[in-house]
């Protein structure tokens, strides 16, 4: 699951995750989504540039 | 002193401290993270977890939620007159209940007391599929970001000293500045080079100006000269909207007010002058 707040500063960007993904599945540059999406600080940025989401991968050994 | 906002909306503030020193300013700082009050969820009951988290990164995730916080009625349970067992003036319920296959969502933690929902209704909390279930109950408390930075109600909180940018009379206008700067707040006019209007606030100190200056071999002294004024900060404050900002400030000052009071009586029975 992608992290509730930044790691650093504390800003809440899970709300941000869901728009993110599907923008960048759909070939936009991710500067540019992060921009739109008011993420400034490098912080934030790399919260969602760096995540992975292994929800679903780890659902069936449940 | 006095302060003179840049600006000031609901999430974000932007101000500048004048006849201030470094000190104050940090104690300002410091005082509007660690020592304003704010409701977070503390201790979560769990009935019912068949997700693929953790008990434990459960509650960790639902402690993050920024929750709205009307500090008029909700006091930390230290100073409450039940003396912390928990009561509507110090604790705020809320119940979770949802079966999968679906996101359960900040939105789906249903408050007792409407006044202390979550601020975002869209935090994900944890991705449930067929047949997983969360049941539970969580406590939200009033507390500092001293106990734990997810009572914080600041998200980039800090300051700066005022820049003050000067040329000399050496300045060739060759742009190697201009170029260097990462904020774009320099520009070449009639052959000198200047700080573009309205700009100057937002220079970082980073002095890469004055070593670009430098490399065009004007001399070993740089025509640039870069100075952070220690009398006049630039603050920035931006909230996690469970406090306004304006609240937050005013409450951060209350508390310096008081601290600075406590002081004072406490050395003044101490030498016995009343």
């Amino acid at each position: 699951m992608i992290p509730v707040r930044c790691f650093t500063c504390g800003k809440v960007i899970s709300t941000a995750w869901d728009e993110f993904k599907h923008r960048r599945e759909s070939g936009e540059d991710p500067a540019k989504i992060l921009d739109d999406l008011g993420l400034r600080r490098y912080c934030c940025r790399r919260m969602l540039l760096t995540h992975k989401e292994i929800v679903d991968d780890l659902n069936p050994y449940q | 002193m006095e302060i003179i906002f840049g600006r000031l909306d609901n999430n974000n503030a932007r101000f500048t401290l004048t006849e201030t020193r470094t000190a104050f300013a940090n104690a300002f700082r410091r005082a509007m993270i660690s020592e304003v009050p704010t409701l977070a969820i503390d201790q979560v009951r769990i009935y019912d977890n068949t997700s693929v988290l953790f008990d434990e990164m459960l509650a960790h995730r639902l402690g993050l939620i920024p929750l709205r916080t009307d500090l008029t009625t909700y006091v930390p349970a230290g100073e409450c007159s039940c003396g912390g067992a928990g009561c509507t003036h110090c604790t705020a319920t809320y119940t979770l209940s949802v079966e999968g296959p679906r996101m359960v969502f900040s939105r789906d933690l249903i408050p007792q007391d409407p006044t202390t929902a979550p601020c975002h209704d869209e935090i994900p909390i944890i991705k449930l599929s067929e047949n997983q279930k969360v049941v539970l109950e969580a406590r939200a408390t009033v507390n500092t970001g001293k106990e734990h930075a997810k009572w914080q109600p600041t998200i980039a909180c800090g300051y700066k000293n005022y820049p003050e940018i000067t040329f000399s009379e050496n300045c060739d206008g060759c742009g190697m500045c201009v170029e260097e700067c990462p904020r774009g707040i320099l520009t070449v006019k009639e052959g000198k080079a200047q700080v573009v209007a309205e700009k100057q606030e937002e220079c970082l100190l980073c002095r890469l100006c004055e070593e670009a200056c430098m490399a065009g071999g004007i001399g070993s002294e740089p025509s640039i000269r870069i100075k952070g004024d220690e009398t006049r900060k630039i603050f920035v404050v931006e909230g996690d909207e469970s406090l306004p900002v304006q609240e937050i400030i005013e409450r951060a000052l209350m508390h310096l007010r008081q601290k600075s009071e406590d002081l004072h009586t406490i050395v003044s029975q101490l030498s016995g002058v009343t």
